[in-house]
């Protein structure tokens, strides 16, 4: 950098001239990009920083920044509020809606793209209907459906419910599987394979980028849900992570003090916050290919 | 000899065979179709069109989960006009919109302009922008109760700073929607960025080198080359945060304040939820899902006009 002010300097005294607005503007630009980037990181640094306080602490006026004592013990006590059971929950029910999303989202996305059927046009249209109902719109209706097919309460209201809305993972992975080149598969059906075999050894193995994106992104949509575990499942046994945090948010329990709440919350954002950091790369696809958190 | 022929026969063959047993490949392929299908469309009838069509139904229904439903006629559209908080609540839901949907996109569009620069070190500072993603509406809500807590919270600490004093926000019958909206925000900025900044590696160099030589200043290239050109970004953005600022502050708002103070965050999906769950009066809130979904149509179409209202605002005022 220092070589390309030397070179300007010999050069016409015009130049460097543009040279050095151009190097006021960079630093201008790193620095409003830092700075916004604080802003916005900046709460979930509060979060961490005082979920490690002592009670004291957190309730200190003026405000902390940095715990003055770091007080690992809020986190045996906010896994202690959670309990195990709760945490398992949590990864139960998103491995499960994504594993299950997958294993019925997959084949059938293939099907409409590769396999010719008759019907598939009307399956199409079918699938593209309600794509766009938020799900508080639809919300009791698929209480009472869950509620009359005697799911509610358990583990597999709380998950299949959600796994059946495959309109989206549907066409996205139609869209996949229509790009791909039609010779590969034609020369796997010459070779005489079938389509379960066609599926499993030619078109998963190249969907792998895709398939990836959208994992990231489902798999954090279930961790992160509230609103159908709490009407699903609301008993203890079943409790996932955020519905075990909602009452700290309005001091409804008030013998859990701020810093152990806080400390809770940080618990139930290490996995997904850890599965980001290495896996951008998947959730910045996953968003961009699918545009969606749904 | 029949060692050459062999391989040149084999699928001329096999394509005999397939023309031969048509009907049997067909056979096969529906098969694998309605296998690798069924279970699908199976799940997605009955957990998205079955409750679709349930909704319409019930909400020409009394019913409170346990007794037999009760057929009413209109009477849950009656009530409906009838109910003060309806037409409260549906004013609060568009508060949410107004407050949030806008100003996301915008400030959206600038934060994705502003790193996408190919600056070394540049895509680790891009990080904090996207963390909000992984933070749930569960943790964001204790974490920003914190924050808004009156006495210690950081955020009357900071307003303290520039001279503003402090209130407590959340008890607030004005502030609390929008001290949630700046929350909710917050937490859907990653999601515009993202998508924008995927967008903005397909907006034309040269365009932008052109409007530059032109002396077009960063700014109004900002406005002129690169706005018009990721509008197609800007319609799925719209079209997602429009139905984020509705599901958001209805989860927000239930964990939050409970709709308070006095129903000033009660949005038509938090009074929905409390009709069915709390009140058990599933027809009624069958009835007002039905609005909603009027609402977010209404919305959907009216803002297909925004941009030709914008422009012809923008060409009276040249």
């Amino acid at each position: 950098m220092s070589a390309g002010v030397v070179t300007g300097a010999r050069r016409a005294p015009r130049k460097k001239a543009v040279i050095s607005t151009k190097r006021a503007g960079f630093i201008l630009r790193w620095v409003v990009i830092a700075a916004v980037g604080i802003v916005m990181g900046f709460p979930l640094f509060y979060l961490f920083s005082s979920s490690l306080m002592t009670a004291h602490d957190v309730s200190a006026y003026p405000p902390h920044l940095l715990p003055p004592v770091v007080n690992w013990a809020n986190f045996v006590d906010a896994f202690n509020y959670l309990t195990g059971r709760t945490i398992f929950n949590t990864f139960l029910y998103s491995i499960g809606i994504l594993v299950l999303q997958l294993v019925i989202v997959l084949p059938a996305g293939f099907a409409l793209a590769r396999i010719p059927f008759k019907g598939a046009a009307i399956i199409l249209g079918f699938l593209l209907v309600p794509m766009f109902l938020p799900t508080t719109v639809v919300l009791v209706p698929l209480f009472v459906v869950t509620h009359q097919l005697g799911l509610v309460g358990g583990y597999a209201g709380m998950i299949i419910p959600i796994v059946g809305r495959t309109a989206f993972g549907t066409l996205l992975f139609r869209q996949f599987f229509v790009g791909l080149p039609p010779a590969l598969i034609e020369s796997a059906r010459m070779d005489g394979a079938g389509w379960f075999r066609i599926l499993w050894s030619v078109a998963l193995p190249l969907a792998r980028p895709a398939i990836a994106a959208y994992a990231s992104i489902t798999f954090l949509n279930a961790w992160n849900d509230y609103i159908w575990p709490l009407v699903s499942a609301p008993d203890d046994a079943h409790r996932v992570m955020s519905v075990a945090l909602a009452p700290l948010a309005s001091g409804q329990l008030s013998n859990i003090p701020p810093n152990i709440g806080l400390a809770a919350a940080v618990i139930s954002t290490i996995p997904v916050l850890i599965t980001f950091l290495f896996a951008q790369k998947w959730y910045v696809q996953g968003i961009v290919g699918t545009g969606v958190d749904y | 000899m029949a060692l050459s022929e062999s391989p040149s026969s084999h699928p001329t063959d096999r394509r005999l065979r397939r023309s031969v047993g048509w009907g049997s490949t067909k056979t096969r392929d529906n098969a694998a179709a309605a296998l690798f299908i069924g279970p699908n469309i199976i799940l997605y009838g009955l957990f998205v069109v079955i409750p679709a069509v349930a909704g319409i139904v019930l909400s020409f229904y009394s019913w409170d989960f346990v007794d037999a439903p009760k057929f009413v006629g209109m009477a849950n559209f009656n009530a409906m006009f009838a109910d003060p908080v309806v037409a409260q609540s549906v004013l609060v839901s568009l508060g949410f919109l107004l407050l949030g949907v806008i100003p996301t996109i915008a400030i959206g569009f600038l934060l994705a302009n502003l790193v996408n620069a190919k600056m070394r070190g540049v895509s680790v500072v891009r990080v904090l922008y996207f963390i909000p993603l992984v933070v749930s509406a569960a943790v964001s809500s204790v974490l920003w109760a914190w924050i808004y807590q009156p006495q210690s919270g950081i955020f009357n600490q900071l307003l303290s700073l520039v001279g503003l004093k402090g209130i407590a926000w959340l008890s607030d019958t004005t502030w609390a929607l929008p001290a949630l909206t700046i929350m909710i925000i917050w937490m859907s900025l990653p999601l515009v960025i993202i998508l924008y900044l995927a967008a903005l590696q397909r907006v034309s160099e040269d365009l932008i080198e052109a409007a530059e030589l032109d002396g077009a200043g960063p700014f109004r290239r900002l406005i002129q080359i690169v706005w018009p050109s990721v509008a197609s970004t800007t319609i799925l953005v719209f079209a997602l945060e429009l139905l984020n600022f509705i599901a958001l502050p209805f989860e927000i708002a239930l964990i939050m304040t409970q709709g308070g103070p006095i129903n000033s965050t009660t949005t038509l999906s938090l009074y929905i939820y409390r009709q069915a769950f709390d009140q058990g009066k599933v027809g009624y809130a069958s009835a007002l899902s039905l609005l909603q979904f009027l609402m977010i149509v209404v919305i959907v179409v009216g803002a297909r006009y925004i941009p030709r209202w914008v422009s012809a605002v923008a060409r009276r005022n040249a």
